[in-house]
């Protein structure tokens, strides 16, 4: 049992493409699939809806979960903890701003009341407040990103797993005000949502300029992990930064594209915008 | 004056975290530099008692001699001990020190000579060196000799000799080496040696001083 490696990590050996097993991987997305199909069942028998989940709604969770497996498994997500701080920041926009949209929009209207009904509203409507949400996804991001949190993470299997479900709590929170229907908040309608979609695009700046234009490299761990084929340290850590911004707008942008296009349609039928 | 909600106070308390994380990620980040010695105001390790060069004649990868002690005078001199299937050190410390080398100006660049010397003759033929150091940098020069007067080679310099474990695969061994570079400055002695583990900001740092002002300036600072 000692010798099974749960989670990836920087290893500091020869990269090979000899397959390598990650159980605690497999337990998590695992854990996330058995979670949301429980939550499905249970709705069908209670009778909640007048019918199971969507389809849609079960597509957007097996996108997620198949996009976290995808990311934190081998080879990704070896090469990412160990060798590579461009595929290191795949597995950053997965967990941050692919997989947590999508896996709050799996969850139903109900289940969000229901959730709301059992926290204490105060500090529930505190921790999920936008600008809340927005700093502390700004901080999160500049913090994990920092090389000296990098370096003392990366090495570890706790420590690298503790940074994947950072990111993936932080980016959860992040989506909340965009996804989630509660805390109902007045004057939160589209426009807000756009603006606040809007303003993420910039947080991430001072990481990307810091990530790219800097000229030697940031962080121990790739600098002195066994040479990846096919790419300098120096060009990994500068894709690594055009990564995030240019990967990171894109995926804002497509949200901003969505919720514009999904206002103009509810203002043409006349629709009043969700306070 | 109205007074602010309680998730009005987190807001302000969460945005003055946010400054202030910013604010020391913006002053204080490193730029991925190992800590200065400030006893010795050098990045590397100073040897406590300098290596002197030694004068040995080995092949390059021309197959001609190679006199290390003359064809270095004068110039900062980087001697390494490895071999081309190394996975690691020897590829890192050499893609290292290439980086760091082409920023520098003309000037600068030709005053440091890189000197590869294999400790794995039986797999590195003088075109496999030859090709692997062009890799890195052309100007890179590649040294062959016998197992024997390589490992004489590294005793005369302080070094532990190199060694292949017999138990492993005949094709696919590996080479134990030092993981030090020395670094000779034109005063042909070694005062520093940079481990295994050397950043690129480290060698950023001292080559340009080493070559241009040479060891004496490290106590300077």
């Amino acid at each position: 049992m000692k010798d099974i490696i749960w989670w990836c990590a920087a290893r500091g050996v020869e990269w090979t493409w000899t397959w390598q097993a990650y159980p605690g991987v497999w337990l998590f997305v695992a854990g996330l699939v058995v979670a949301f199909f429980r939550l499905e069942r249970r709705e069908t028998d209670e009778a909640l809806s007048d019918a199971s989940s969507p389809s849609w709604r079960r597509t957007a969770f097996l996108v997620a979960a198949g996009a976290l497996w995808l990311i934190l498994d081998w080879p990704i997500g070896a090469i990412g903890a160990g060798y590579l701080a461009s595929v290191h920041m795949v597995q950053f926009l997965v967990l941050a701003l692919i997989a947590p949209p999508l896996l709050l929009l799996s969850i139903r209207e109900e289940d969000y009341r229901a959730l709301a009904r059992r926290l204490p509203e105060g500090p529930f409507r505190a921790v999920t407040h936008p600008l809340v949400t927005l700093a502390t996804f700004t901080i999160v991001l500049a913090a994990t990103h920092w090389p000296p949190v990098v370096d003392t993470l990366m090495p570890s299997q706790a420590g690298n797993m503790l940074l994947d479900l950072v990111w993936l709590a932080t980016g959860l929170l992040f989506w909340w005000p965009i996804v989630a229907p509660v805390p109902e908040r007045r004057g939160w309608g589209y426009p807000m949502k756009i603006g606040y979609l809007i303003a993420a695009t910039l947080v991430n700046t001072g990481t990307f300029a810091y990530l790219t234009f800097t000229a030697l490299p940031l962080y121990a761990t790739y600098e002195l992990a066994p040479p990846f084929p096919g790419i300098s340290t120096r060009d990994d850590q500068t894709l690594a930064g055009l990564l995030m911004k240019v990967g990171g707008a894109a995926i804002l942008w497509t949200a901003i594209t969505i919720l514009f296009a999904r206002w103009y349609r509810e203002s043409e039928r006349g629709e009043p915008t969700p306070a | 004056m109205r007074k602010p909600s309680r998730s009005m106070r987190s807001c302000h308390l969460a945005l003055s975290a946010v400054l202030i994380v910013l604010a020391g990620v913006a002053c204080g980040g490193k730029d991925g530099s190992a800590d200065l010695d400030d006893a010795t105001g050098w990045y590397g390790s100073v040897l406590e008692k300098p290596v002197p060069k030694v004068d040995f004649s080995l092949r390059d990868t021309e197959g001609r001699p190679f006199e290390f002690a003359s064809e270095t005078e004068g110039s900062l001199t980087l001697l390494f001990f490895g071999y081309t299937n190394c996975p690691d050190i020897c590829p890192i410390h050499l893609a290292s020190i290439a980086a760091v080398m082409r920023d520098f100006p003309y000037e600068l660049r030709s005053r440091i000579k890189v000197v590869f010397v294999s400790t794995d003759p039986e797999r590195d033929t003088p075109e496999r060196l030859r090709s692997w150091l062009d890799g890195f940098d052309e100007s890179f020069v590649g040294l062959l000799g016998t197992v024997e007067q390589v490992n004489d080679i590294e005793r005369s310099f302080g070094l532990a000799p190199s060694f292949v474990d017999p138990a492993q695969d005949s094709e696919r061994y590996m080479v134990g080496h030092a993981a030090q570079v020395l670094a000779f400055t034109p005063d042909n002695l070694a005062h520093i040696a940079y481990p295994f583990g050397t950043r690129q900001s480290d060698w950023a740092k001292d080559l340009p001083r080493l070559a241009r002002e040479g060891f004496g300036s490290g106590r300077e600072r």
